[in-house]
Parts: structure tokens; C-alpha cells; sequence
């Protein structure tokens, strides 16, 4: 009988599952905060759970029945969605504003590209295709994060394998794996996404260090972000890392121009209770490298230029503080990267335009890049007018490794993926002719007069086979460009019904013109000898 | 516009020859001034705007299939009959008419609760074990049940009323008045079931931390599980919470922590506890383990009367069970996982709120389970009593659902009616035919019809598909477009009577000529 042939399924499962059960999981937490060059202070929260010696579902089992799933800390609604949907890897990135890679340097975490951005990687073999699949995601986890990832649909899905390689590892199951990835720049993070963010952690933001999380103070940074993230680390089992990073800008509240800080002050709130069942739960603050400056209270320990405090032992309420005795004094003129990157849609015209790209590598190295561009179908480039050149000069050495998969209109968007050699301390600039398309009427969002958000380039450094210099702080990191905007003609939306009627008014009097014509009997009337008739 | 003077060509035809002196030819002589061409230009405008009419008249008209409206009622007229066969073995046929006899009347007096079972006594000869039929031995060991057997005491005339009362409570132990009723999840072929451990708040201290859940849903679960895998097919999940804070404050008595009744209503706090993940649409059943905040122990349900009630446990109907556990404070010094004996308490009576839940009857008091029967915990009696309740539930479903949709559709003109939705409709019909006929046959294989009838008419009920137009009727295109179809067709309407008039007042020119 097919059902007891089930049941004993069910029960050998569960025999697995109890051998499994004995590896536990663990859950660690930390926040790290920075005082940047300019005055501002970076924090980045990083929760992390670890299941440990699980693997990904298997996405030939997709079809059968899931075997019982047992969480103590990991999340059970994210655990639910990455087994319903075989996800091997995924990162969810809902980020406010534009990273300032010239004044704060690379991110912790590396996704910081405006909007929403999400990619993952699955296994091919299940009894649905990767697309079903993937939007099936999509839709779980625009109800799970209340963000409208429902709309990172076909039109802005793309496969760009050397831009966002793994950064776990894939599990070897002779079945090929394929990478999804979408970016939404107009989706806007706040509160709402903050809160189902939350109730994922074990001790929400009731203790430990994630009651620092306050909304109030962190949607109000400069530019904030958080970010999810699952990948399997292999024997050590599946990950999820729970990312929140903010920039935050002390000297706005206070009067003086300092850049003290306190969490009190940062995020208005102490750290009154630890988390029980976090592993470790730990603060590292930064230490600058020069000036005088004091931290209060004594840190735990003091470990490679940063001041680490073991949240569990400190005396609570926690609150740290750093205090500089002097003024900020604002420093110029010193990027923390070695690149910058600029690009831009020139033209004023709503049918074409043109795409710059100006990069200047200030490095003492040359440094090859991987230039990702995903573009919405109604922006269509004119590859034939691609134009490089080097401080001035035209070059077509600088591009290479062009891989181009052209848009569908009304279904697929543009990749352009290609690899850019930038010398040392020079300026490249890319152009690029593009058209912009014309519309259905229906296909326009909301606020039409807007315009359209384009997601951003992704510059990806590189490595091996060039010479690195480690303290030139070459990128091992990932480059988000600014989101565009793009002009587009736009119909008048605000009194479709007189549209309507006037353009209804127009071809009718067209055709009472025609037919009249057609139809009319001509007579010649002789005027003056009309009497002698 | 004075051109169009309709009678003048005639004349116009006569003078123009008398006119040598002027250049300009007659424009009757034209070939496209011609009486046929202008009809003929006119007439083709008509024929093509009536031959794109039913074009028009397909491409904007609803895709709406028809049902099989007749089959619908005619198929609500059926009742479903389940037959239930009692055989006595080792009785004459005085005792078995005496039974009939008996189970008539009982059936009289409570037809509703007998409604749709069709009783049958046997007699010894009759009988045939394998068929689903119940046997009833008289014994003189007191009531025991063993398989589909009942072991009875019958010794005179006064107990076999008394059996009848024990058969109806075997049977139909479910009465329709009973506010057990509403307990009763409805039917779904799959559940979920989701576990939580919910610590109030972990961080006060002496919290559990942990429980062994697979090992206790293995052993008081499970056995549930595969005796009801006939009806539904279950998915589990479970999870810890650290903390679970509730949205009200307990009451603080001198020796405890109170719930009141009020309390209990609201107790679950939705916004607060993810309690399950929503992955499926399955209906969710919910076993919450709550454990209070430790400066808020213990935490007790208060009854009515103001005393404190010493189990910890609440059902809330359809939804799930929740149990209330206090540690006691030496048992828990810090931190710790659930101790084993706790979790065997605890999962006893979840186990005992699944059942209740999924509508398993209790064995009439009185009644002994036999040798066999000792380890099931649900036998046979229970689950055919409860196969036959949810088949009849699910034939009265499907049937009221198919009827609805067919109304439905009647009243509503612009609901489209796809494919989909016409093809779920017959398959349910289908299912329904299919669950009469094997009715008289086998218990299970009605049920499973009936289960699937009920599945394909909710889906067919609720396919989006049929949503689609609802809001933009099709007056509203033709309001939009009436500036445009107006001023087009007035020029054509006045061309045609004016060429109708023309032809008229010349057919009376050529008359009086003539």
C-alpha cells in the first residue's frame, strides 16, 4: 500500500532527522562600529545562525513530501521558503540611499546596491523549471519581508554568473546550478520591513544586542540597510546571516562639531539584558589609529585596532561610548578606494540618449574589473556605438570578455557583462548610444511623471594574475553604482477620460470628412445665368 | 453643401449639352457621381460595418462556458446513504427483529443524527466479516470491543435497549447540537501541524531552551498520524521562541498568576508570534507549549468561580491547543531543555487536542477495548464513525458548492467561466457519481470520492480566473466609446436616408413620366 510505504518513509526520515538532531545550532551576534573619516559613524549589526551539518534540499525531492522540520534557533519561515523552493544560496538586500565608497570605503557587507536586490543560487533537476521556482520565491518572500519583491519579475531577472559568483559553497550533486538575480532601485525600506526582520532572530529585539535595533533612529541614518543572507558552508552546515548596517551622522544631534558617539546616543537606547542563548554576543569598536580619543567603558579586550566588549559579562545596562576631546576637522581630497566610478544617462531627448561610464583608478596598480550592466528592456543599447577611452586618448584594449544578451521587449532585460582593464592612475570613459522605448499605457508604474529607477551598474575587481598591493586597499569587494533615472514619454494620466473624447472627436470628424467626400453629388451651379433657367 | 441637391442631375443632364460655352465638364458624367457607385459606396460602408459586428461581438463578449446546470441539481437531490451493518452473531431471529425493531425507534426519535446512514440487522447465516459489517456476540464479560466486534451482555429483553443505546454512541457518536461540534476542524486533505515552545521571556531567566521534539511526536504523534493517514495527509513543523511576550497583563492572586476566561480569548498574540510558516495554504493546526516569564510563575487558568483550574491546557476551536507549563523552581535552576517527563505530560495532551480536533469520537463510557485493541489508540469503531461523518460532510459540501457556483454564474452576466473552471465542475460531478456508486461497497472509497468532490468544487469556487472582469462591466467600454461610435454612425445613418429618399422621389419622377 502506498500509504504505509509512505509512513515508513515518514518514519525512516525522522530516523535521519534524529541523528541529525544531535548537531545543534548555534546563534552569534555582533555589531561593529567604525568612526569614518568624515565624521560619520558606520555600524553593522550581524546576526548569525548557524544549522549545523544540515545541507540544501535536494531539488530532485522537490516533488515528494518534506520531512518534518525541527528549529529551535534558526527561523522557521525562512528555513520553509528556502526548502519549499530548493534554494541553495540566497541574498536579500533592501538598502536606502547611495554608498559613498570615496568617503566611507568598501562596506562589511558587500550588498549595498540602492533598493532591493535579490539573487540566489539553485540546483536544475526539479520536477518545476528554476523560473517557477524563483518566482515562487520571489512571492514568499515579499510576504514574509512585507517588500514588494513581487515585482522583481521576468523583466528584470538576469543570470550574471562572473558578477555574483557563490559565497558558499554548492553542493556536489551532479546537477548543473544556475543563478538568479533581480534588482529593484525604487522599492523603499522602512519600518515595515524592519519588523519582520526582527521577528527572524531568536531573541527579537527584546535582549541582547538586537535591542539596539530601534526604527525610530535607524531609519533615520544616512543611509541604512539590511540584508539577508543564507549560504551553506559545507560540512559546517547552512548559515543565515542576518545583516542590518547603517551610517549614522553624530554631529547632526549635537551642536559642537565632534564626533562623540554612545549606542545611547546612536540608538537611543542601552543594552539592558542578554541574549540567553546566544553562543556569542560580542561589540568591537574600531580604534583610530591616531589622535587622542577614550572609550568608556574598559573593553573586554583589546584585539587588532579594536575595542571588543563580551555583551554577556559586561555590567548592564551597556551603553558604550567614544569621546574625541577635540573638534572633527574634516579631512579632503582622500578617497578610501581606489576607484570612482561615475555614470550617468546624458540627453534630453525621451527617445534616445547615451550611457557614460567615467572610471578613474587612482591606484598605483592597473585593476581589471568585471563591468555588470542589467538593464530593463526599455532601455535598449546601441552596441555598435560602444566607444572607450583612456585619459583622452580612444582605446579599445580597456574592454574584453564582452557577453551581451540583448532584451525582449515587454519580457527580458539587457545583460552586459564584460571585463575592463583600467591602468594605474588613469581615467577610462565607456559611452554607449541607447534608446529609450515607448510604452504601453498600462506598463507605466503609479507615478509616471517620475520616470523610470534603473538599477545600478556592478564593477567586481579581479583578483590573481595581477600584482596586488594589500595596503594600496585594493577592492575584493563588490561596486555598486548610483540608480539612474530615465525619462521616458509619458502619456497624461491625469484626465484619461478627455484624452478619450478628444481623441475619439478627431477621427470622427476624420471619417465624417472622408465619407462626405466619397458620397457627396457634385453639381456646377452657373452663377448669373441661374435666370435664364 | 448645396451640391447634394438630389434631384438636380436628371435636369442637370438635360441642360448641360445647352451650355457649348462653359469649359467645365458635368460632374454627373463622372463615373463616381453615378447613382450605383454613390449606393454602392454607401452600402459597402454598411456591409462592413455589419460584417465586423460579430467580430466586435467575439472579441469583446466574456469566455462563458456553460455548466452543467441540470446534472448540478440534479445531483443535489441525491443524499448520500452509507449502510451500516450490525450482525448478531449466536442470536434468533426474535433478538435480531427485536434490534431492528429497537433501532427503528431509536432512529425515529433522532433522525437528524442518524441522517444518512442506512441501518441493516443480519442474522448469523447473513453475515460476512470482511464487508465493513459490525457483529455483536453476547458475552457475559461485560462490554468489549475487539476489531469491529462487540462483546455484549444480552441477557434479557430490557438490555437490548441498552445495546442500542451503546451501538448509537458507537456509531453516530457525534450530535449535531453539541458545542464539541464546533471544535471540528474542517475537512482539508492536509494538514500542518506546527509545534512551538514559547518561552514569555527567555532573557528573565529559567527558561527552557529546548525540547526533544522528535522523539515525543514520534511517540504520541505519529501513531495518530498513520491510523488517520486514510483521511489526511499531515506536514510538521515545530520551533522555539525565546520570546513570546502576551498582549495583555495575567492577573496577580496571592499564590498565582490568573488567566481569566476573557484572557484566554485573546491570549494567542498574532502580531507578536510567528506561529507557523507560511510556505503552503494548508490550514494550520497549532500546539502552542507556553512557558510564562519567570517573575510570573505560576501562571494558572482561573474557572469561573474564581479558583484556579489545575489543568494548564485550552483548545481553542479550529485553531489548535495550548498548553501552560510552569516549571516548577527546583526542577529548573538556570536554562534548561524541557525534562522528559514534562514533555510526556505535555504532548499527552496535545495528542488528546489532535483528536478532538480532527473530530475523533470518545468511546461511549462503558465500553472496554479488547486485547488487540489496547495498544490503537483509535479503533475501528472510531474511525469509520468518523470516515462516515466526513464523507457525508464532504457530499453536502461539494454538492452545496457546485450549487452555489451554478448560481452564482446565473446572476452574474459578466463572470467569465473558463475551462478550468467548467472542467472542475464535471470532475466533481464526477467524483460525486462515483462516490454513490461505491457507497453501498466501501466506506473508504466513498470517502475518497467525497473528499475529492469537495477539493475540485471549492477549487472551482474559487479560481481566480472567474474574478476577472467583475469590476469592469461592459457598459462602462461602451460609455468610453460612444464619442467616437455616435459621431461616426450619425453621417452614415443621414447618407442612407437621404440616398433612400432620393431613390424614392425619383422612382415617383419616373412613375408620373411614364
Amino acid at each position: 500500500m502506498l500509504a504505509n510505504f509512505k509512513i515508513s518513509l515518514f518514519f525512516i526520515c525522522n530516523l535521519c532527522l534524529l541523528v541529525l538532531a544531535n548537531s545543534s545550532e548555534q546563534f552569534d551576534e555582533e555589531l561593529s562600529i567604525k568612526s569614518l573619516q568624515d565624521g560619520k559613524v558606520a555600524s553593522k549589526f550581524s546576526f548569525k545562525t548557524l544549522l549545523k551539518g544540515a545541507s540544501p534540499k535536494d531539488p530532485r525531492t522537490l516533488g515528494t513530501d518534506d520531512e518534518s522540520q525541527h528549529y529551535t534557533l534558526f527561523p522557521l519561515g525562512l528555513g520553509q521558503i528556502l526548502r519549499e523552493y530548493g534554494v541553495t544560496e540566497l541574498h536579500l538586500t533592501l538598502n536606502a540611499g547611495n554608498w559613498n565608497y570615496g568617503r566611507w570605503g568598501y562596506p562589511e557587507e558587500k550588498g549595498v546596491g540602492p533598493g532591493a536586490e535579490l539573487w540566489v543560487w539553485m540546483g536544475d533537476g526539479a520536477p518545476n523549471s528554476i523560473d517557477h521556482r524563483w518566482k515562487g520565491l520571489r512571492n514568499a518572500l515579499a510576504g514574509l519581508f512585507c517588500a514588494s519583491l513581487g515585482s522583481l519579475d521576468e523583466q528584470c531577472t538576469t543570470s550574471p554568473v562572473r558578477s555574483f559568483s557563490p559565497e558558499g559553497v554548492l553542493p556536489d550533486w551532479d546537477l548543473p546550478h544556475q543563478i538568479r538575480h533581480a534588482s529593484l532601485p525604487s522599492e523603499h525600506v522602512c519600518t515595515e520591513n524592519l519588523t519582520p526582520f526582527l521577528k527572524l532572530l531568536p531573541c527579537k529585539s527584546l535582549s541582547g544586542i538586537a535591542s539596539l535595533l530601534n526604527p525610530h533612529r535607524l531609519f533615520d541614518a544616512d543611509w541604512h540597510g539590511m540584508g539577508i543572507h543564507v549560504l551553506w558552508r559545507g560540512k559546517e552546515g547552512i548559515e543565515v546571516r542576518l545583516t542590518f548596517q547603517s551610517i549614522m551622522d553624530p554631529s547632526r544631534s549635537s551642536s559642537k562639531q565632534k564626533q562623540d558617539w554612545s549606542l545611547q546616543s546612536l540608538f537611543d537606547r542601552a543594552i539592558d539584558r542578554t541574549c540567553p542563548i546566544a553562543h556569542s554576543s560580542l561589540i568591537s569598536v574600531s580604534l583610530p589609529s591616531s589622535g587622542a580619543h577614550s572609550i568608556t567603558p574598559e573593553p573586554s579586550r583589546v584585539d587588532s585596532g579594536s575595542a571588543i566588549f563580551d555583551v554577556a559579562t559586561v555590567p548592564k545596562p551597556f551603553n558604550a561610548a567614544m569621546n574625541w576631546p577635540s573638534d572633527f576637522e574634516y579631512q579632503y581630497d582622500t578617497s578610501l578606494t581606489p576607484l570612482k566610478i561615475q555614470r550617468t544617462l546624458k540627453g534630453s531627448s525621451q527617445a534616445r540618449g547615451q550611457l557614460s561610464l567615467v572610471i578613474a583608478n587612482h591606484g598605483q596598480v592597473s585593476q581589471q574589473v568585471v563591468y555588470l550592466e542589467t538593464m530593463p528592456w526599455l532601455v535598449q543599447f546601441y552596441l555598435h556605438t560602444l566607444k572607450t577611452s583612456v585619459n583622452g586618448a580612444e582605446s579599445d584594449a580597456v574592454i574584453s570578455n564582452i557577453t551581451y544578451i540583448p532584451a525582449i521587449p515587454h519580457s527580458r532585460p539587457t545583460t552586459f557583462e564584460a571585463v575592463l582593464l583600467l591602468p594605474a592612475r588613469s581615467t577610462t570613459r565607456l559611452t554607449m548610444d541607447v534608446t529609450k522605448a515607448f510604452l504601453r499605457y498600462t506598463e507605466h508604474p503609479p507615478d509616471a511623471q517620475r520616470g523610470w529607477d534603473l538599477p545600478p551598474a556592478v564593477f567586481t575587481p579581479i583578483h590573481g594574475g595581477q600584482s596586488q598591493n594589500a595596503t594600496a586597499g585594493l577592492p575584493s569587494e563588490r561596486i555598486y553604482t548610483p540608480a539612474l533615472l530615465v525619462d521616458l514619454a509619458t502619456p497624461d494620466f491625469s484626465m484619461p477620460y478627455n484624452v478619450i473624447i478628444f481623441s475619439c472627436s478627431l477621427m470622427a470628424f476624420l471619417f465624417g470628412s472622408i465619407f462626405n467626400l466619397l458620397t457627396r453629388r457634385f453639381v456646377v451651379v452657373h452663377v448669373g445665368s441661374g435666370k435664364q433657367e | 453643401m448645396s451640391s447634394m441637391d438630389s434631384h438636380s442631375p436628371p435636369q442637370d443632364a438635360q441642360n448641360a449639352p445647352k451650355q457649348p460655352s462653359t469649359a467645365l465638364r458635368d460632374p454627373s458624367k463622372l463615373f463616381y457621381q453615378s447613382d450605383g457607385v454613390h449606393r454602392s459606396i454607401i452600402a459597402s460602408y454598411w456591409a462592413v460595418i455589419l460584417l465586423a459586428v460579430p467580430l466586435w461581438w467575439y472579441t469583446t463578449s466574456i469566455e462563458r462556458l456553460s455548466l452543467p446546470q441540470s446534472r448540478v441539481y440534479s445531483q443535489a437531490e441525491n443524499h448520500l446513504r452509507l449502510p451500516v451493518r450490525i450482525c448478531l452473531v449466536a442470536g434468533d431471529q426474535q433478538l435480531a427483529g427485536q434490534l431492528q425493531d429497537s433501532i427503528q425507534q431509536h432512529v425515529a426519535k433522532a433522525s437528524e443524527r442518524w441522517n444518512g446512514l442506512k441501518i441493516d440487522v443480519l442474522q448469523q447465516g447473513q453475515c460476512n466479516s470482511n464487508d465493513g459489517s459490525y457483529s455483536v456476540i453476547p458475552s457475559d464479560k461485560g462490554i468489549t470491543l475487539e476489531a469491529r466486534q462487540l462483546s455484549y451482555p444480552l441477557a434479557d429483553g430490557s438490555s437490548v435497549s441498552k445495546l442500542v443505546d451503546t451501538l448509537s454512541a458507537l456509531i453516530v457518536p457525534y450530535s449535531a447540537a453539541s458545542e464539541q461540534e464546533h471544535r471540528v476542524a474542517q475537512y482539508s486533505p492536509r494538514y500542518r501541524l506546527s509545534f512551538s515552545l514559547l518561552n514569555e521571556d527567555a532573557a528573565a531567566g529559567k527558561a527552557i531552551i529546548g525540547w526533544d521534539v522528535e522523539q515525543a511526536i514520534n511517540r504520541y504523534i505519529h501513531p495518530i498520524l498513520s491510523r488517520l493517514s486514510t483521511l489526511h495527509n499531515f506536514t510538521i513543523e515545530s520551533q522555539v521562541q525565546f520570546h513570546a511576550p502576551l498582549a495583555f497583563t495575567p492577573q496577580e492572586l496571592d499564590v498565582a498568576y490568573a488567566l481569566t476566561s476573557e484572557d484566554l480569548t485573546v491570549f494567542v498574540n498574532s502580531a507578536e508570534w510567528t506561529l507557523s510558516s507560511s510556505a503552503s495554504n494548508d490550514p494550520v493546526l497549532h500546539f502552542v507549549l507556553f512557558i510564562p516569564s519567570s517573575d510570573r510563575r505560576p501562571l494558572k487558568i482561573a474557572n469561573a468561580d474564581g479558583s484556579l483550574s489545575a489543568s494548564g491546557a485550552f483548545l481553542l476551536p479550529q485553531w489548535g491547543g495550548i498548553v501552560i507549563h510552569n516549571p516548577t523552581p527546583q526542577d529548573v535552576p538556570s536554562d534548561t531543555d524541557l525534562p522528559p517527563t514534562d514533555l510526556d505530560q505535555v504532548f499527552s495532551v496535545f495528542s488528546n487536542q489532535l483528536l478532538a480536533l480532527l473530530g475523533v469520537p470518545h468511546l461511549p463510557v462503558g465500553v472496554q477495548r479488547g486485547v488487540s485493541e489496547r495498544e490503537a489508540l483509535i479503533t475501528d469503531w472510531q474511525l469509520d464513525a468518523l470516515l462516515r461523518r466526513r464523507a457525508l460532510e464532504n457530499a453536502e459540501g461539494a454538492q452545496d458548492t457546485l450549487r452555489s457556483i451554478v448560481k452564482l454564474v446565473d446572476q452574474i452576466e459578466n463572470m467569465p467561466v473558463g475551462e478550468d473552471v467548467k472542467g472542475d465542475v464535471q470532475d466533481a460531478l464526477a467524483a460525486l457519481d462515483k462516490m454513490y456508486a461505491s457507497s453501498r461497497t466501501s466506506l473508504e472509497q466513498a470517502f475518497r470520492y467525497s473528499a475529492q468532490a469537495l477539493t475540485l468544487a471549492s477549487r472551482a469556487f474559487f479560481n481566480p480566473g472567474m474574478l476577472a472582469l467583475l469590476y469592469f462591466p461592459t457598459e462602462h467600454r461602451v460609455a468610453v466609446y460612444t464619442p467616437l461610435f455616435a459621431s461616426a454612425l450619425v453621417p452614415l445613418f443621414v447618407a442612407v436616408l437621404k440616398e433612400f429618399f432620393a431613390w424614392r422621389r425619383q422612382r415617383k419622377l419616373l412613375l408620373a413620366n411614364s
